[in-house]
């Protein structure tokens, strides 16, 4: 199997799309990132990473929602792909083997 | 849509227009509304001025080739790709909406088709005719190296088509800058005759040698080029000629009898010649063979020269004519003997391509100037039914604009409009196209015996014409799609779904009306020329000639022997259908005449009288019903020269009163031959009426009688019993003169043909008339749609408030009489002058009166009402509540 590489951010972003309680798009996405990484993040950044994920088949998104304070232009809706939720669960087990590979007290070591 | 005032409630406009610059079109919808709800979200937090700052410096982070990079094959919905907008099943839709538009208004279809068709065929038939005439002999090898040799007498506008005899023997010895010469004596029918065969024919024979099959190209059956035509009683023939001979090709060797006593032997034969040359020969006859034939004939002189005799020359490479001008200056002043022709003429050298504007052996000559005008109206008839046809097509497409609109909004392009509104001009053109051709080809033949041109249907599938057809058929969509096609199709889909009236009204009806007084005017000239020349045409037809035209038979007299002539009198007047029998040179009014200078030498100074001479018997005057007014006439067995005058002569002679002048002596030019006056007759005419009448003497002269005339008993006999008479006379004829081609013709028909000229003009010009009035109908009838579809409402208001249908018919149509009376005005002393100069031309003529041309305006004002009532008679019934209802 192909397997694609996904950036630690492009990971988040992915994340936070799948963990969206609402219709996810843009503003709303830069929102719950800056919420939930406590970082300042770009919009540009965000959309530039929603269109890649896009790109690459780990979203989809349709058209719609226009409101009056956007000009009325259309909200893009993202919803995570069967092949984006799959990298998700691999990066999640992935990282599980690797957290259950650590020795008993390394961790504390390498964490004082 | 309200309007907020300050400006901070919206996003820095420039921000907005770098980020529209910037950002790849498919994202831009959804990546702005994000924007701009979060400046929405900023400004209610952290006010107007941080709200900006922060938009601003959001905006430049996407300065990022991910964001910027435009993505053809994005699966935007709004970005489909242009599919490919000619593909076939695109061109089907095109042709499938073309062809429900046509049939959906089937009546306005056929009305554009047709005017476009009668344009066009118009337009084909002018080329056919114009290409034809100018195509005379290009095909020749050598074509721009081959001149004729033109004698020019000073004073003389027109050159004159032949020249000395000697001047081939002189030109081949004596001037290096030409290669060949090849002289032509024409005769017109010579007694052409295979005795063994019974086969006996009258046909024109042209006299040459082998130097004219090596200027000329000449495709040879059998027979060799460089001996066919060089030794006496040798002769060439066509294959159709051989045919007709013989009913065979295979004739070399065999036997032709010319004249009487001339046996030739066929050396040759040759493949047809082309309907396009100047040199139509179909029997050649070698030169030394005419000396035998007319011994008199001076094949070698430098007296005097006919227009039958002709000298083609072959230029050497590179030599113009206007070199060799000071050679044949020299051959002049060498050979002629005469001082006063040598000052006075010269010879000019004319070019192959030019021979067909003048006289030539073709029997036709074509006429640059009618040309030039044929070709202006063919262009002129074109562009007016083009323009018809746009126009129309306009007016029309205006009714369409919801659909454009519809079209636009559902996601038509441009492109697609234009392809559209092309397919459908191209489809109407293309029928009326095939139907033009169908209605050229119907009128081919017409129209060649109109023009006198001997067209065939195959003239019309020739190259060049398949050419001409298909550009013209380009042009024609491209000049009638492309103006509704951009016009409509740049219109905003708002503009044509909310309003279908097109701006700038006021000033395309301008346009049209100007373009209705042009083809009006041009209708009226036409009209009123109609009129005068077929008054014209009747006064020809029954003037009073002074004698009586009916029922007269004309025959040739192959001989004069007075013996035989006695006998075939005496043998027609035995027939109970002949009243009367007269020989003569000619009949009373002719083509050719016999001109002769006479004296009245009465007072010292003698007065000299250019005559008419009439060589006739002593029955002409009963024959011809002409009336003696004093004297008497010739008696038959009488010796002594006598002579009779007309009242013209007289009055030359300075004699008021007929009987004055009976037996006055008048002398034949300077010599002392002289003959007394023994009766005078009333005028008659003596020429076609195009001229005057000349002073006439009428002689009995035996050895000139040339033709006969029979006057019939029965001024109306009925068909059976004219072939009845004529099969008398041609058998006493045949009894009298074996082996000789009988032909007659009728008197009256004759001289009918004097004004074949006027006759094919008359007919030229009424059908110019009818295309003309029907092309310009057209225009009127594509007007009145324009301006009744654009006055819907002012009508439907009009009549809610009380106008009656008679009144608003009234009032359409009186806008249209305003171009027509503008045409009448400008037209009526074009036509007038036109008319005036026409009339020059001859002696017996119509006055211009006024009326005429009132009758003509009253057509055309008649013609406008009846077109334009159509659209203003419907636009008036239209229930208001309908034209007022679509807003």
């Amino acid at each position: 199997m192909k397997r694609t590489f996904l950036g630690e951010f492009e990971e988040v972003v992915l994340l936070v799309v799948a963990a969206c309680t609402e219709d996810a798009y843009g503003v709303i996405i830069w929102e719950q990132l800056q919420e939930q990484t406590g970082r300042s993040i770009t919009i540009s950044a965000v959309h530039a990473t929603l269109y890649r994920l896009e790109e690459k088949g780990y979203l989809s998104s349709q058209m719609g929602g226009a409101t009056a304070e956007r000009g009325g232009r259309r909200k893009r809706f993202f919803t995570v792909t069967a092949l984006g939720s799959r990298a998700l669960l691999e990066i999640q087990e992935m990282r599980q083997r690797l957290w259950q590979a650590i020795p008993q007290g390394k961790l504390q070591l390498i964490g004082q | 849509m309200s309007t907020n005032n300050k400006p901070t409630s919206q996003p820095p406009r420039v921000a907005d227009r770098l980020l529209n610059w910037l950002v790849a079109p498919h994202l831009r919808e959804d990546l702005l509304g994000d924007l701009h709800e979060v400046y929405a979200r900023q400004l209610q937090e952290v006010g107007p001025g941080p709200a900006r700052r922060f938009y601003w410096r959001q905006t430049l982070t996407y300065l990022r080739p991910s964001i910027i990079k435009r993505k053809p094959t994005d699966q935007h919905p709004a970005d489909y790709p242009l599919p490919f907008l000619l593909s076939p099943a695109m061109i089907r839709n095109y042709v499938k909406i073309a062809w429900r538009n046509l049939t959906h208004a089937k009546s306005f279809s056929l009305i554009n088709g047709f005017g476009l068709t009668l344009g066009l065929a118009c337009a084909l038939l002018i080329f056919v005719v114009v290409s034809h005439e100018t195509s005379y002999d290009l095909h020749h090898k050598n074509a721009d190296r081959i001149y004729r040799v033109e004698t020019v007498n000073m004073g003389n506008s027109e050159a004159h088509a032949g020249t000395y005899t000697e001047m081939t023997a002189v030109l081949r010895n004596e001037v290096p800058e030409i290669d060949r010469v090849a002289p032509v004596y024409r005769t017109s029918g010579q007694s052409i005759a295979v005795p063994q065969e019974g086969k006996f024919f009258k046909e024109p024979v042209a006299f040459a040698d082998n130097d004219l099959f090596k200027l000329l190209d000449y495709e040879w059956v059998s027979g060799d080029a460089n001996t066919a035509l060089t030794r006496p009683n040798q002769v060439v023939l066509t294959e159709s000629h051989a045919q007709k001979l013989f009913g065979t090709m295979d004739v070399l060797g065999k036997t032709v009898l010319l004249g009487d006593d001339h046996n030739l032997s066929v050396t040759g034969v040759l493949k047809d010649h082309p309907a396009t040359t100047n040199f139509p020969f179909d029997v050649l006859v070698s030169l030394p063979t005419l000396k035998r034939i007319s011994p008199d004939y001076d094949t070698h002189g430098w007296g005097g020269f006919g227009d039958n005799y002709q000298v083609y020359t072959l230029l050497r490479q590179g030599i113009r004519p206007e070199q060799l001008a000071n050679r044949f200056r020299a051959i002049q002043v060498k050979y002629q003997q005469d001082p006063e022709t040598i000052k006075n003429q010269h010879f000019e050298l004319n070019p192959l391509s030019q021979l067909h504007y003048g006289y030539n052996f073709s029997g036709r000559q074509a006429n640059q100037k009618l040309l030039t005008i044929l070709s202006l109206i063919g262009a002129f008839v074109l562009l007016i039914a083009c323009i018809n046809f746009i126009n129309l097509t306009t007016a029309k497409a205006l009714r369409r604009a919801k659909e454009v609109g519809i079209r636009k909004a559902v996601g038509s392009t441009r492109l697609t409009l234009i392809y559209q509104f092309i397919t459908e001009a191209g489809l109407l053109t293309f029928i009326a196209t095939l139907l033009a051709l169908l209605l050229a080809r119907t009128m081919l033949p017409a129209a060649a015996n109109m023009m006198g041109l001997p067209l065939k249907t195959r003239d019309l599938f020739s190259w060049p014409v398949g050419t001409f057809v298909t550009l013209l058929f380009i042009m024609t969509t491209l000049l009638a799609g492309t103006y509704p096609a951009f016009r409509l199709s740049g219109m905003s889909p708002i503009w044509a779904l909310k309003n279908n009236k097109l701006p700038r009204v006021a000033g395309s009806i301008t346009f049209r009306q100007s373009l209705v007084v042009v083809q009006f005017t041009v209708s009226m000239i036409l009209i009123s020329s109609t009129l005068f020349i077929n008054r014209q045409l009747s006064l020809f037809k029954n003037a009073d000639l002074g004698f009586n035209k009916n029922a007269v038979i004309t025959v040739g007299l192959p001989n004069n022997d007075p013996g035989k002539l006695q006998t075939l009198r005496s043998q027609l007047i035995g027939s109970p259908q002949i009243k009367d029998v007269s020989f003569s040179f000619n009949s009373p009014s002719a083509e050719s005449n016999w001109m002769q200078g006479i004296q009245y030498r009465k007072s010292t100074q003698p007065v000299e009288i250019r005559t008419q001479m009439k060589m006739v018997d002593a029955h002409f005057l009963t024959t011809y019903g002409i009336q003696l007014i004093a004297g008497e006439a010739f008696r038959e067995g009488d010796t002594l020269p006598k002579l009779i005058a007309n009242e013209v002569f007289l009055k030359r002679m300075g004699i008021d009163k007929p009987e004055k002048a009976i037996g006055q002596l008048v002398y034949f030019g300077d010599s002392q031959e002289s003959a007394p006056i023994i009766g005078v007759v009333k005028t008659f005419h003596v020429n076609s009426l195009h001229q005057g009448i000349d002073p006439t003497l009428l002689q009995v002269v035996p050895k000139h009688y040339y033709q006969a005339g029979i006057r019939l008993a029965a001024e109306n006999a009925s068909a059976e019993t004219l072939n009845a008479t004529i099969a008398t006379i041609e058998s006493i004829w045949k009894a009298t003169f074996p082996n000789k081609v009988f032909s007659y013709e009728f008197l009256d028909e004759t001289l009918a043909r004097a004004y074949h000229n006027e006759t094919r003009t008359a007919q030229l010009i009424e059908t110019a008339t009818l295309v003309a009035i029907l092309i310009a109908c057209l225009g009127l009838f594509g007007l009145a749609t324009f301006s009744a579809e654009s006055r819907t409402k002012e009508i439907g208001v009009r009549k809610v408030l009380g106008a009656s249908v008679a009144s608003i018919v009234g009032l359409l149509s009186g806008d249209f009489l305003k171009p027509v009376l503008a045409a009448i005005l400008i037209a009526a002393p074009i036509a007038w002058y036109g008319i005036s100069e026409w009339l020059k031309t001859f002696e017996y003529k119509i006055n211009v009166e006024w009326w005429v041309f009132g009758l003509a305006g009253l057509l055309a004002v008649g013609i406008a009402l009846l077109t334009v009532s159509f659209q203003s008679i419907r636009a008036a019934l239209m229930n208001p509540v309908k034209s007022l209802r679509t807003e």
